[in-house]
């Protein structure tokens, strides 16, 4: 890794991104944190290469850099109407964190439309933070102050995991089943 | 180990503790101090078997520290997932001010093609070669573009890690 890393600003740079995203392998992973807790120079460019990739995130981007940014982010979230109930899912492998696209696609889908019953398919979410959580209830709240219902269905054994842990489970309504998720909608009329 | 090693050693294990935990955590401190002591304790005692092998043997007690920690506090009660960093809240409003118009001022000098870049690069994690596909530049383009935002927020660091200095004296 030294080797490669000294030789290879590029790969190097890649390794941080995918670090800091918590995308790296545990091997990789703490094989970087062996390297980087005894070498200088490259623990300096892991914490030049947070701050950048942090206000990346956070920074406004430009009008035709955002149009080509909404296509992608669009394309990984697609709803459909079940009734009167309209259900979110992600077309792909999705993460809700800070730094994923996937969670601002999500949030701009519910925050920008009027539906009033939402059902959000979370089975493709491997994935979710704090941030993630908070947008989740921003989303919740939204719906809710908009005199909506919002539900969750289906999320894997870790998102469940951390909703069942942060105690959102029993704010938010969620299911196993989209037939039984659709069903309990019409009890609310 | 010289005091200003043992110092620049506690900034990393911070920062890998940090990763580890949340930036929220209130012990952060305690977790950095118990890694720094058992790694000092079994160097004066040793157990250190090559210099080289140094930063592999601080980062598997540090990992032992934490899943430790996160056993007494599973115990205790539930620990919530990983907090994001709050923004440079230990610094006083004017150094805080300041480094916010330097970040921006950072952020502004970038080109729309290079913050197209950058983002696809740290944020989409898109492959060397997708990016280069997509953009059109070479190799060698990449790597400017990235050494040159770099190299500003590096400058940024240096000058909030001297501001945090300061205002700790």
């Amino acid at each position: 890794m030294e080797k490669t890393f000294h030789t290879d600003p590029v790969a190097r740079e890649h390794t941080f991104a995918r670090y800091l995203a918590r995308t790296l392998s545990t091997s990789a992973a703490e094989q970087l944190e062996n390297h980087y807790l005894g070498c200088d120079e490259c623990f300096e460019e892991l914490r030049a290469t947070k701050l950048l990739i942090r206000e990346l995130g956070g920074m406004p981007v430009d009008s035709a850099v955002e149009r080509t940014l909404e296509n992608v982010m669009e394309s990984a979230l697609e709803s459909a109407l079940a009734g009167d109930v309209t259900v979110i899912r992600f077309t792909g492998s999705a993460q809700l964190t800070c730094s994923s696209s996937d969670l601002s696609a999500l949030v701009r889908m519910v925050d920008t439309r009027g539906d009033t019953k939402v059902l959000i398919d979370l089975q493709k979410v491997s994935r979710i933070d704090s941030t993630g959580l908070g947008m989740l209830m921003r989303c919740y709240t939204h719906a809710v102050r908009n005199a909506g219902v919002l539900k969750l269905l289906q999320p894997t054994p870790q998102v469940k995991r951390v909703l069942s842990l942060t105690k959102i489970d029993s704010i938010v309504p969620t299911f196993e089943d989209e037939t039984a998720a659709l069903l309990s909608f019409r009890d609310l009329g | 180990m010289a005091d200003l090693q043992i110092e620049k050693f506690g900034q990393k294990l911070r920062f890998r503790v940090c990763y580890e935990v949340g930036f929220a955590c209130p012990d952060i401190d305690d977790l950095v101090q118990e890694t720094l002591r058992r790694f000092l304790e079994a160097t004066r005692a040793d157990k250190l078997r090559s210099e080289e092998a140094a930063a592999a043997f601080a980062n598997g007690i540090c990992r032992n520290v934490i899943s430790e920690y996160r056993r007494r506090l599973y115990r205790d009660a539930p620990m919530p997932e990983v907090i994001p960093e709050p923004s440079a809240r230990s610094l006083p409003e004017t150094e805080q001010f300041e480094l916010r118009q330097a970040l921006d001022e950072a952020m502004k000098q970038l080109s729309p093609r290079d913050r197209l870049v950058l983002r696809a690069f740290y944020l989409e994690e898109q492959s060397t070669e997708e990016i280069l596909e997509r953009t059109g530049l070479t190799l060698e383009n990449l790597r400017v573009v990235l050494c040159r935002a770099k190299e500003r927020f590096r400058q940024i660091y240096s000058r909030s890690v001297q501001y945090r200095a300061a205002s700790n004296h």
